[in-house]
């Protein structure tokens, strides 16, 4: 799900950045350093959309870099536990499969596939039920439930079922 | 009576050993880099615990101080799935991000991140700035998502279910996933389904309501 927060930054800027530019160079420095990451608080930052302050500079002892608090406006982009995301499907393999939603890894496990639903191999695995009216392969489009979530340093990986009521197949490449 | 001393020893020390291990499996899963906390799910949970916890179980009837903890343990075992299983996990995102933290609808993210776009196309031009994949990704996640062009339309459509109780987090969902019933919607949302007197009929007209906007675009 995606939020619109305002989180806080020490910014630390040398010398050389210093002069009449002071407040653009710090500026495009927070957007290189901050856009992109991850946290397992706020989860992606996917935009700096304003600066809402900037505080005063403090020289750091020893050296002449200044620190800046900054506080910014972003989006940001984090899944929970219990929420209901669209997914494409980018790999399926006879433990389960993977999706992407957003900037999110996706991994749904075989014991969280409806029953009825078999891995079959070949050029392209998938899983299919008994009758062959639903299909889960590559590019698929399928809703799925977050039941778990694993935060690293630059990426957030989420472990999901399709086993509940209303969860599943959404789009099946292959008919489109 | 060394060897019997040596076995119980050994015994206790496996047993205290597992023991350790048992209490702080939940600490050491904690310090571990891959932890994966499920809630709401049997069968991962059995999966897991088949793992860690297999040990403990099969060591149980040999240790000596295990027999009242046995029965601890399997009444503990026994209870803690199945006053589990009557809560299907709930999304519970007011209490884990700051109160300053806005839920936004995936069409009005789509909108917000189209205007970023146009104007990263001008910074793109300078070399050493870099546009993330994740915005890439979080755009074109938003766009395949958003069921709705005009957001401003929409907010106020949900926006009247706070009055009934519904939680910023649970009106996002509802917008973005648009359901097209309240069955489906307490399907997806079952926090919703405590409110389900107060909320039903009003959340019936704002789905009627989205539905239409839905189709109009």
């Amino acid at each position: 799900m995606f939020f619109h927060i305002v989180l806080e930054r020490n910014m630390q800027l040398h010398p050389r950045y210093f002069g009449r530019n002071l407040r653009e160079n710090l500026v495009s420095k927070l957007m290189k350093d901050v856009e992109g990451t991850c946290s397992g608080r706020h989860g992606f930052v996917v935009a700096v959309t304003g600066i809402e302050d900037i505080g005063k500079g403090l020289i750091r002892d020893g050296t002449g870099f200044v620190t800046f608090p900054v506080k910014y406006q972003c989006v940001v982009f984090r899944p929970f536990k219990g929420e209901i995301l669209e997914a494409v499907v980018t790999m399926v393999n006879k433990m389960g499969f993977f999706a992407e939603a957003g900037p999110v890894q996706i991994f749904v496990s075989n014991h969280l596939i409806p029953d009825d639903m078999e891995f079959q191999s070949g050029d392209m695995p998938n899983y299919t039920t008994s009758d062959g009216s639903v299909k889960i392969q590559k590019d698929s489009e399928v809703r799925l439930k977050i039941i778990g979530l694993r935060v690293d340093a630059t990426e957030i990986f989420c472990i999901g079922t399709i086993k509940d009521d209303f969860l599943g197949v959404i789009n099946d490449p292959t008919t489109v | 009576m060394s060897e019997k001393g040596g076995k119980g020893f050994s015994l206790l020390n496996k047993g205290g050993s597992l023991k350790g291990k048992d209490d702080n499996a939940p600490k050491s899963t904690k310090g571990r880099k891959v932890q994966f906390s499920y809630e709401g799910s049997n069968e991962s949970r059995t999966g897991l615990s088949s793992k860690s916890g297999g040990k403990v179980e099969t060591a149980i009837p040999k240790g000596d101080w295990s027999k009242g903890g046995k029965g601890d343990k399997v009444a503990y075992g026994g209870k803690s799935p199945v006053s589990k299983e009557k809560r299907p996990l709930e999304l519970k995102i007011e209490q884990e991000l700051p109160t300053n933290a806005k839920c936004m609808f995936d069409c009005e993210a789509t909108h917000i991140l189209e205007g970023i776009q146009e104007q990263m196309v001008v910074l793109s031009k300078d070399p050493t700035i870099k546009i993330p994949v994740s915005f890439d990704r979080g755009l074109q996640y938003a766009k395949s998502t958003s069921h709705f062009k005009n957001p401003l339309a929409v907010r106020p459509i949900l926006e009247f279910l706070t009055d009934f109780g519904v939680s910023d987090g649970e009106i996002c969902l509802i917008s973005n996933m648009c359901p097209e019933t309240i069955d489906e919607a307490f399907a997806l949302v079952p926090s919703l389904k405590d409110k389900r007197i107060l909320v039903a009929v009003p959340l019936k007209d704002a789905l009627s309501e989205l539905s239409k906007l839905k189709q109009s675009k």
